[in-house]
């Protein structure tokens, strides 16, 4: 037993050398690096990435080096453009206002932290059309399990049976095979309407549920029983155009539109990997992944999300000594794994 | 000789375990006192959400006591031994020395298992008065990680009690930093639901420790 506690000792000193000495060699000799904001622009047709480097104010800098002001990006500055008088009346060949602007401009964005780590299987239900008008927090919540959906009154946590019974003999007539898959939903009330929670069954089928003067409304989407979704994002934009953003089998991005139709993009996406920032405007959107490996843009039309430009911008490779880490900025778990040039 | 292990054991840690036992059950009163204070002023909605929404299991209050609790336990079985010079007797008792050090490190492990147990059974009983047994699982589960801690702590201040020079102190003192480090090194509730089984290996095998300290004993190492 002596030898089998000193082989302990030798084998923890080693693991603890191979968490803590690169930890403090990557602490030591870290370098802030950043890259500068870019979006497609819809008067230049370009991407422009901002520039303050000659600390003289906003500018813009096109992929051929062209300088602008803030009138590339007349959408994403638009209150500024307008307090300065400069917002023009028509882009892209159309008449434009502030009001329909700001309507039109989203923002969205996943983080692969948030998608990997290990969440409840329970989902906070909303009323979507409150009887103050305004969101109020939600009183009741889904708890899904293998045979079913049962919805849970959270102030006195009673099973409400008849709801429950009620929602899922309705999902079982509509083909819903459990247990569900996939949740997506921001059951938040600091957002202007809720479309509920976007939901797919054991078979990758979606569907939405959404609680209406107390009672689940269903929803379904043939369109997109084939995409075999790995990924969903409720949208809720203020425009109503579109419902949410669905990664499928082959993690390429699409687009669910308010009418149920999906449109298909070129834009490869892994949540479990990859940030994502979409920030889009009545013209265009520009859709941003990146890795530890660097940064890819699309520029997508914003009325049929086909893609009209792209642009990458990789990282450059920092060494870090090689050893074990056990978290990771890009999910929720500890677990050893092997580093060694950045991830 | 193994009641008589216990009853040692028993005599030498009582008062330490009334202690123990004591804060445990005001913490954990006074953890439960604050979330039933918060069910009643602003509902129990709030627990959901917060379990659902935030990185909080509720419970952080009693993140650190089943390592103090571990670590007090320890020291209050294996300081007299060396302090009061007794382990050289212990050694010479009737008794096979390994399967003797194992009892004693068993009576302390299983002290603390009994303990921890009781505060995770209240407090799934206490939660599930409020919330559904998936959000309790979750809390459960969490928690599991800090009661490890616990374990590791009473192993690894039994090891620095029984070895007996500084130097080798000091490296089980860092190594037993690094393991603690590890076990609370992530916020996230059922962060370490997959690594959970190797960590409880790593605390299983650090009994060696024990073994390794006692033999350096008997070969009379010094400082």
């Amino acid at each position: 037993m002596k030898t089998a506690g000193k082989i302990f000792i030798i084998a923890s000193a080693v693991l603890l050398a191979a968490w803590v000495l690169p930890w403090i060699y990557t602490l030591i000799s870290l370098k802030p690096y950043s890259t500068p904001f870019t979006l497609y622009s819809c008067t230049v047709h370009d991407f422009t990435s901002l520039d303050r480097s000659d600390g003289k104010g906003f500018r813009f800098i096109d992929t051929k080096g062209n300088v602008h002001g803030d009138e590339a990006q007349p959408t994403f500055y638009a209150s500024v453009l307008a307090s300065k008088g400069a917002l023009p009346d028509t882009i892209e060949g159309r008449k434009v206002t502030l009001e329909e602007i700001e309507r039109n401009s989203i923002i969205a964005s996943s983080d692969p932290k948030d998608v990997n780590r290990t969440k409840a299987p329970v989902y906070l239900l909303m009323e979507s059309v409150p009887v103050r008008l305004e969101l109020q927090d939600a009183e009741e919540a889904m708890v899904s399990r293998k045979d079913g959906i049962y919805i849970y009154e959270m102030a006195s946590n009673e099973l409400l049976k008849a709801k429950s019974d009620s929602l899922n003999a309705a999902l079982k007539a509509l083909g819903f095979t459990f247990p569900a898959r996939l949740f997506a939903g921001k059951p938040s009330n600091r957002k202007e309407y809720d479309e509920g929670w976007l939901v797919t069954d054991s078979a990758d089928r979606l569907f939405k549920l959404k609680q209406v003067n107390g009672l689940i409304e269903i929803r379904t989407f043939p369109g997109a029983d084939d995409l075999h979704a790995s990924w969903l994002m409720i949208t809720e934009f203020e425009n109503r155009a579109t419902l949410a953003y669905i990664v499928d089998k082959n993690g390429l991005l699409n687009i669910l539109k308010a009418d149920g139709t999906v449109v298909p993009t070129e834009v490869p996406f892994d949540p479990r990997k990859e940030d994502l920032l979409i920030v889009g405007d009545m013209f265009f959107y520009t859709v941003k992944t990146s890795t530890s490996d660097g940064e890819h843009f699309y520029a997508l039309r914003a009325d049929d999300f086909s893609l009209v430009d792209t642009l990458e911008r990789p990282y450059p490779k920092d060494f870090s000594l090689p050893g074990i880490r056990y978290t990771s900025g890009s999910d929720g778990w500890v677990k050893p794994r092997l580093r060694g040039f950045r991830e | 000789m193994n009641r008589m292990i216990i009853y040692k054991e028993w005599l030498k840690t009582r008062w330490a375990l009334l202690g123990v036992v004591l804060t445990f059950a005001a913490v954990t009163f006074y953890c439960f006192l604050n979330l039933s204070k918060v069910v009643e002023i602003r509902g129990a909605e709030l627990l959901w959400e917060a379990l659902v929404d935030k990185d909080t299991v509720l419970t952080e209050i009693l993140k650190y006591l089943p390592l103090a609790a571990g670590v007090v336990l320890a020291a209050c079985q294996f300081l007299p031994e060396v302090t009061h010079k007794r382990l050289k007797l212990t050694l010479h008792l009737p008794y096979p020395q390994g399967r003797m050090l194992l009892n004693i490190a068993l009576y302390g492990l299983a002290v603390l298992a009994v303990i921890f147990a009781l505060q995770a059974l209240v407090s799934a009983l206490i939660l599930k008065q409020w919330v559904v047994w998936e959000l309790v699982a979750r809390i459960l589960r969490t928690m599991a990680v800090w009661y490890l801690a616990g374990w590791a702590g009473y192993l690894f201040a039994a090891a620095v009690c029984l070895e007996p020079t500084w130097r080798m102190r000091a490296v089980l003192l860092v190594l037993a930093a690094g393991f603690v480090a590890l076990l609370f090194k992530s916020e996230v509730p059922e962060a370490y639901n997959g690594f959970f089984p190797v960590l409880l290996l790593y605390v299983v095998l650090s009994v060696s420790l024990l073994y390794y300290g006692v033999a350096r004993f008997k070969e009379g190492k010094q400082d």
